[in-house]
């Protein structure tokens, strides 16, 4: 009874404001949905409605002439009984790894580094960043002529100091390793700005208090700077991960995932079954299961991240 | 009539496959030329591009005269350089946009036609005059039983491709090439002991083209790819295991085919021209892509038959034609290909205008004609025309008739991909296993083969 | 720089040794940041202008015998990179406008004008970020290949890259939070004034929000100008390919100083710009990295 006298009163109360206010609302919402109509036009098309696809894909067999054909788990028994599909995700998740050991470490202490420097600042700022801003295809196509086991940079200076040369490309024990060393080479730049300005931030108080604590330089870094930088390392451990993940430039253009398989990754995989053996199925399985896994990181890294932004 | 109708109307219903399957229905021919007065705009592909400057006038000159001759008809070219990315071509054939007529590899023709992504052509043929010309050999590739697909533009058999210069500084003679494995081995060598980063002999290993020359060395070895019924793996066979011994032999033993592997093409044609290398497998017309592409000069290079000359690959390419093409489409498009790629003295076979463009002529290849009046005043033309030092490549053209040619597998490019691991494994690997490799490529081959008779 | 206490104590770097630690470590660091950095970019640079036998040289030569740039004018000219840089500056540019046109709003209307939903949206658009775009290739390929209900096929056409840049979640959250940062006061004046919300957008939010909109700007341009893939999938026509795509695919098929050059000239454009835009470009990394 109550409710419906509070519901009735206010109303009437004010029934000559209501119409104005109502279509006041109806004409924001109009105005705010024009507005809004070209994102959601794009986002249905180009985000939404593929990511609905990328599941019916991969429960479908299809060569785009007739209709699709429901296939049930057909696709992922497919893929499963590839003797290529565990190496390609043991191959993505040794190079993320490598690329992590590699990748994330040195930015952080190269960061830490030019914090320190109170000279040349800008210039090594300036030439970390510069691989960055090379189009990914010009940075792997470059190293793809320095790994020439023959005239290629790479040996040159390795016998210029009278050192064996290696196979780098060429070799099942050291492919994946080159495909990590470009991938760090032109992504390096990023991270470390990122860490100095995070670095840029710490309050210069905290690292005198610990010094007339007696704290030396390396119980420095791990009680301040590493605690103060906590969350932005992992940002970036979570951005770096998912990005690792979808690696395929690398044996696209390096290695077509040779020698023996041994740089195909889970994302060049999918792209072979799609473009070179016109199996979307399969490649949509292999797709699904890969969204799976970056979901689970993305999802960590968006709860982090809005952390970090309070 | 009414058939035909009928299946016109299964396709529209059910898409350009069944056109093909629906064929039997139509039964009859529709030889009716193409009705001058009808207007058909087709594109086709390969088109010189513009770096290609003296071949893409000679095309335009082509197109200029065929509309002359048929007004009704208009030619638009789709160029592209190469004219086939094998890493996109595929994606380009899946997003179904190829042209009206289309260029292809033999490699991929088999498949094209079972994914239903080729018309059949069988009942407008008649418009080809220069069909029934047509090597049956080089012919058979575009056909699926008695259905008609496609036609050739280019043919070859694979040879030894060598380096006439550093024979001579090996202290060979360039004009006593190798015949056998055996003899390629010993020259290899001697040409690797010249230093200075230079290669005896390379070969391809990535891009499927490690499977593509596998394929070439079994049957120079007298096996074969897959057995009589096509369903089989047959490689792994003492043919199979002499192809990677022998390699293995040069890579390591030797040491005679450099430390850089998982070349393919281009790689190997570089190494080439900078007079790099002493020998590899390939097709003649490797010569005008080392001098076009990469600056080489001619009388460095010279060809051999294929080392044992028991078999070897034939391979090409030609045209195909779109599902969605019309009636009329698919006519002016044969007339097209008759004119421009078929017949003696005009289009590709002008050989007396590209002599005048400055252009080589005297390679041989293509060889489309069988052994008749066509095929004889095709090759009397390029004789006569001929400003290479054709001598060099009189070793190849002499076997030419002699070493059988045989098709490539079907599945070509599934069995490619795992042959390369295979040679991959062979060439980077100094403890390789052959017979392990073998086995489990043929395990990996043979459920291909299986999936896709489905 | 100057007053800022960081990890080493001033005092410490006052000593004699201290002092001399700091310039060795200077000058190594300036060394070996170069080698590393410079160096390959110095070689790429020089090896266009060597001839294909020199490249095949061992040990090769530090510096080219002669300076000849034929090797890029081959490449331009051979490979036609006019076309191709051409073709990726149309695609980038009207990425930008699109990205403009329909992030800004979006983000303007879900900031300002809140309608009903509107949390529900940005959610929907912010849960996009966690499927990165190489999961959904094969199915944004197919969707571009015929359009769901327009049947349309966008591929070989420029709007395949310009609608789907538009679809970025990160940028309308970045805006976003700009805009909501923008005191609700300045917007209410300009309501009384009787200003539309269009008009609101153009003349107030906008010229306030410079700083975002030169960051969403610039990302937008050089992913467009880095990506491959993508590009690599939607335009096949090799009349239609952006720049990465075609050196990756043509310079193959021509000697390796020819090669080199392409790859030098397809870096030019994207070094220009950050020579020009560095302190926006760098300022906009961290601002999207830190919070995004």
């Amino acid at each position: 009874m109550t409710t419906a006298r509070t519901l009735v009163r206010p109303a009437a109360a004010r029934s000559r404001r209501r119409p104005s206010r109502t279509r006041r609302t109806v004409k924001r919402n109009l105005t705010a949905y024009g507005f809004l109509c070209g994102a959601l036009i794009c986002f249905a098309f180009f985000s939404w409605y593929p990511i609905v696809r990328e599941v019916l894909l991969s429960f479908q067999k299809t060569n785009f002439v007739g209709e699709a054909r429901w296939v049930g788990f057909d696709n992922f028994r497919t893929v499963f009984a590839d003797p290529g599909f565990t190496d390609a995700w043991v191959n993505t998740a040794e190079f993320t790894l490598l690329a992590l050991v590699v990748g994330y470490v040195v930015p952080f202490a190269v960061a830490i580094v030019l914090n320190e420097l109170k000279h040349a600042r800008a210039y090594l700022r300036f030439v970390v960043y510069l691989p960055v801003m090379l189009p990914p295809a010009v940075a792997v196509l470059l190293f793809k002529w320095f790994y020439d086991p023959g005239p290629g940079l790479f040996n040159q200076i390795l016998h210029a100091a009278h050192l064996p040369g290696l196979s780098w490309l060429d070799s099942t024990s050291t492919a994946l390793i080159s495909l990590v060393i470009v991938s760090t080479w032109m992504n390096l730049g990023s991270g470390t700005l990122i860490y100095l300005a995070a670095l840029q931030s710490i309050p210069g108080e905290l690292y005198e208090a610990a010094e007339l604590d007696g704290a030396g330089l390396f119980r420095r870094i791990r009680h301040i700077t590493i605690p103060q930088t906590r969350l932005i390392l992992l940002v970036m451990l979570l951005l770096q991960i998912i990005a690792t993940m979808q690696v395929f430039i690398e044996p696209y253009l390096l290695t077509g995932g040779g020698p023996e398989g041994s740089t195909v990754t889970v994302a060049y995989l999918m792209y072979q079954y799609a473009f070179n053996f016109t199996n979307f199925g399969g490649g949509g399985a292999l797709g699904l299961m890969l969204m799976l896994v970056l979901m689970v990181f993305s999802a960590v890294y968006l709860r982090v991240s809005r952390e970090e932004a309070r | 009539m009414r058939s035909r109708i009928l299946a016109t109307a299964l396709a529209a219903a059910l898409g350009a496959t069944v056109a093909g399957c629906g064929g039997d229905g139509s039964g009859g021919k529709d030889t009716a030329p193409l009705d001058a007065g009808t207007k058909v705009s087709i594109t086709v592909g390969c088109m010189p591009a513009k770096s290609q400057a003296a071949q893409r006038r000679e095309w335009l000159e082509d197109v200029a005269a065929f509309e002359k001759l048929h007004p009704n008809i208009t030619i638009e070219g789709k160029d592209a350089f190469p004219c086939i990315d094998p890493n996109t071509f595929q994606a380009k054939l899946a997003g179904g946009q190829m042209e009206d007529v289309y260029y292809v590899y033999f490699t991929d023709v088999r498949a094209i036609i079972a994914n239903g992504q080729a018309a059949d052509i069988t009942p407008y043929i008649g418009q080809s005059k220069q069909y029934p010309n047509v090597d049956p050999a080089v012919e058979k590739v575009f056909k699926d039983g008695d259905k008609v697909y496609g036609l050739p533009r280019q043919n070859y058999s694979m040879g030894l491709f060598y380096n006439r210069a550093l024979f001579k500084k090996a202290g060979l003679d360039p004009d006593r090439p190798p015949t056998t494995w055996a003899e390629v081995r010993e020259d290899a060598k001697k040409i690797s002991a010249l230093g200075d980063g230079t290669v005896g002999y390379a070969e391809f290993s990535a891009k499927n083209q490690g499977g593509w020359h596998f394929a070439t060395s079994i049957y120079s070895q007298g096996g074969d790819m897959v057995d009589a019924g096509g369903k089989k793996a047959a490689f792994n066979s003492p043919q199979g295991r002499a192809v990677l011994q022998n390699l293995k032999d040069m890579r390591w033993t030797d040491d005679s085919m450099g430390s850089k592997q998982l070349l393919v093409d281009a790689d190997v044609q570089r190494m080439m021209a900078a007079g790099k290398l002493g020998m590899y497998l390939g097709a003649p017309d490797n010569a005008t892509a080392l001098v076009d592409q990469f600056k080489g000069k001619y009388e460095d290079y010279g060809m051999a038959p294929i080392p044992g000359s028991v078999g070897t690959l034939m391979g090409g390419d030609g045209y195909l034609f779109s599902p969605k093409a019309s009636p009329e489409k698919i006519k002016a498009g044969l007339m097209w290909l008759d004119y421009a790629m078929l017949t003696p003295g005009q289009g590709q076979l002008n050989y007396a205008r590209a002599a005048k463009d400055g252009r080589p002529v005297g390679i041989p290849q293509p060889k489309l004609f069988g052994q008749n009046a066509v095929g004889e005043k095709d090759r009397q033309l390029r004789a006569d025309a001929a400003n290479l030092p054709v001598g060099n490549f009189k070793p190849y053209e002499d076997a030419y008739g002699k070493v059988p040619g045989k098709l490539e597998p079907p599945q070509a490019q599934q069995l490619y991909t795992i042959l390369d691991s295979v040679v991959q494994a062979v060439l980077t690997r100094r403890d390789a296993n052959i017979d392990q490799l073998l086995a489990d490529a043929q395990k990996k081959a043979d459920a291909a083969l299986a999936r896709s008779g489905s | 720089m100057n007053g800022t206490r960081t990890l080493v104590s001033p005092h410490t770097l006052g000593t004699r040794r201290g002092k001399a630690v700091y310039w060795t470590a200077l000058v190594s660091i300036v060394v070996v940041f170069t080698f590393v950095f410079v160096f390959p970019l110095y070689w790429m640079v020089t090896g266009a202008m060597k001839s294909p036998d020199e490249l095949a040289d061992v040990p090769p030569d530090v510096f080219p015998h002669h300076v000849d740039l034929s090797g890029y004018r081959e490449a331009w000219r051979q490979l036609d990179l006019g076309l191709y840089l051409r073709n990726t500056l149309v695609y980038a540019l009207g990425a930008w406008l699109f990205t403009m046109g329909v992030d800004v709003t979006a983000a303007y209307a879900l900031s300002k004008l809140r309608p009903m939903f509107g949390r529900a949206v940005l959610g929907l658009m912010l849960a996009t970020l966690m499927v990165p775009p190489m999961v959904i290739l094969l199915p944004a390929y197919l969707t571009v290949k015929d359009l769901p209900l327009l049947h349309v096929n966008l591929l070989n056409t420029p709007w395949a890259i310009w609608l789907p840049a538009a679809a970025n979640a990160f940028n309308i959250f970045l805006l976003k939070r700009f805009f909501d940062s923008i005191p609700t006061e300045l917007i209410q004046a300009a309501e009384v004034d009787g200003a539309s919300p269009a008009r609101i957008l153009w003349s107030v939010v906008l010229p306030v929000s410079r700083p975002i909109l030169g960051v969403v700007s610039i990302f937008t341009i050089v992913n467009v100008w880095r990506d491959f893939v993508w590009p690599l999938l939607v335009l096949p026509d090799a009349q239609r390919k952006t720049i990465s795509v075609a050196i990756s695919s043509l310079a193959v098929q021509v000697p390796q100083n020819v090669l080199i050059g392409s790859l030098v000239i397809a870096s030019v454009p994207t070094i220009v710009v950050f020579f020009v835009f560095q302190r926006h470009i760098m300022a906009g990394l961290t601002a999207g990295g830190l919070k995004g």
